[in-house]
């Protein structure tokens, strides 16, 4: 199969977005508000704690707050001291900065950032472990979860082929898991 | 029917030949700009990749209009596709400030075919 007609290329996968569970978008940005904004959304790998960053921004937006973005990930484990140094001089008392991936920052460095951005009136961060802030959610993934979102992405009547095994496979990584069911399509 | 519309006679085009298109669009008000966009963009298992390599701002775009639009395309790079990464040209039409896009793709090769990675190739065109 063309990787252009593969369901799960990476334009397909991002599609989909966050689906809470036991939760709505008001219980959730309501929560948030009880936490003035400084929370995190904690879970393991491809749990879909970026999705949901992502999916928060606008709703933050929507307050009229500023949405200031920072990542960081395994491959870029550290910000250039310049571009923080950036960051904290432009802080605003109207942000709200959305920080994917605050585990990167070792102990220091995590307290040294939320020192400098004390300006700002909100931090939301994704992170694997609890503890830097007030959970907001914690993300969790299933075989269901997983089948569910490969059903959207292949179409309502379809079903997807072994998704207890993936799931297994992949050890609870859906993201991980997509990308080998993309393989599993680029070799039909 | 109201929105936008990007029609062209062709899809398959040579390296350095013009494409022409007809952008169309059916709004309840004038936009406050539309552009044309040449560009190509990858599609498969990695990071998106996106080059844009010519811009064409339509003046003064009425509510309701039909403009021909006209690029001449480069040499390189030629569309194709293997398993993990195809590259698709296309034109798009950005409406601001709604951010409205209405996309055309055409293939770009010395065949005038996209070049399928894996598939003996196919002879050039006349």
């Amino acid at each position: 199969m063309r990787a252009r007609d593969n369901p799960f290329s990476t334009d397909r996968v991002l599609r989909v977005r966050y689906r809470l569970d036991g939760t709505t978008w008001p219980e959730l940005m309501s929560r948030l508000a009880a936490l003035d904004y400084r929370a995190a959304i904690v879970g393991p790998h491809g749990s879909g704690k970026t999705t949901l960053l992502e999916d928060v921004a606008p709703r933050i937006a929507a307050l009229g707050y500023r949405v200031k973005m920072l990542l960081l990930n395994e491959n870029h484990p550290s910000f250039e001291r310049d571009l923080l140094t950036r960051f904290y001089a432009e802080l605003h008392p109207r942000d709200i900065i959305l920080f994917d991936g605050a585990e990167q920052l070792g102990t220091l460095a995590w307290q040294l950032f939320r020192f400098k951005t004390r300006r700002a009136v909100g931090l939301i961060i994704t992170t694997h472990s609890p503890g830097r802030l007030a959970t907001l959610i914690q993300c969790r993934t299933s075989p269901e979860l997983l089948g569910r979102i490969a059903c959207e992405i292949l179409g309502s009547e379809t079903t997807a082929p072994e998704i207890e095994s993936l799931f297994t496979r992949n050890r609870g990584n859906l993201r991980e898991a997509l990308r080998e069911l993309y393989d599993v399509y680029a070799a039909q | 029917m109201k929105g936008f519309n990007l029609t062209g006679d062709k899809k398959e085009f040579l390296p350095g030949e013009e494409v022409t298109v007809t952008a169309s669009w059916n709004l309840d008000t004038s936009p406050k700009s539309v552009e044309a966009r040449l560009f190509w963009f990858t599609r498969g298992k990695g990071a998106e990749d996106v080059n844009v390599i010519e811009t064409k701002r339509l003046d003064a775009p009425r509510a309701i209009d039909t403009r021909p639009v006209r690029f001449v395309l480069p040499e390189a790079p030629y569309s194709f596709s293997g398993k993990l990464i195809s590259l698709i040209w296309a034109i798009e039409l950005v409406a601001a400030p709604a951010g409205e896009a209405e996309r055309f793709e055409l293939t770009l090769s010395p065949t005038g075919q996209e070049i399928v990675l894996g598939q003996p190739p196919v002879s050039p065109a006349p």
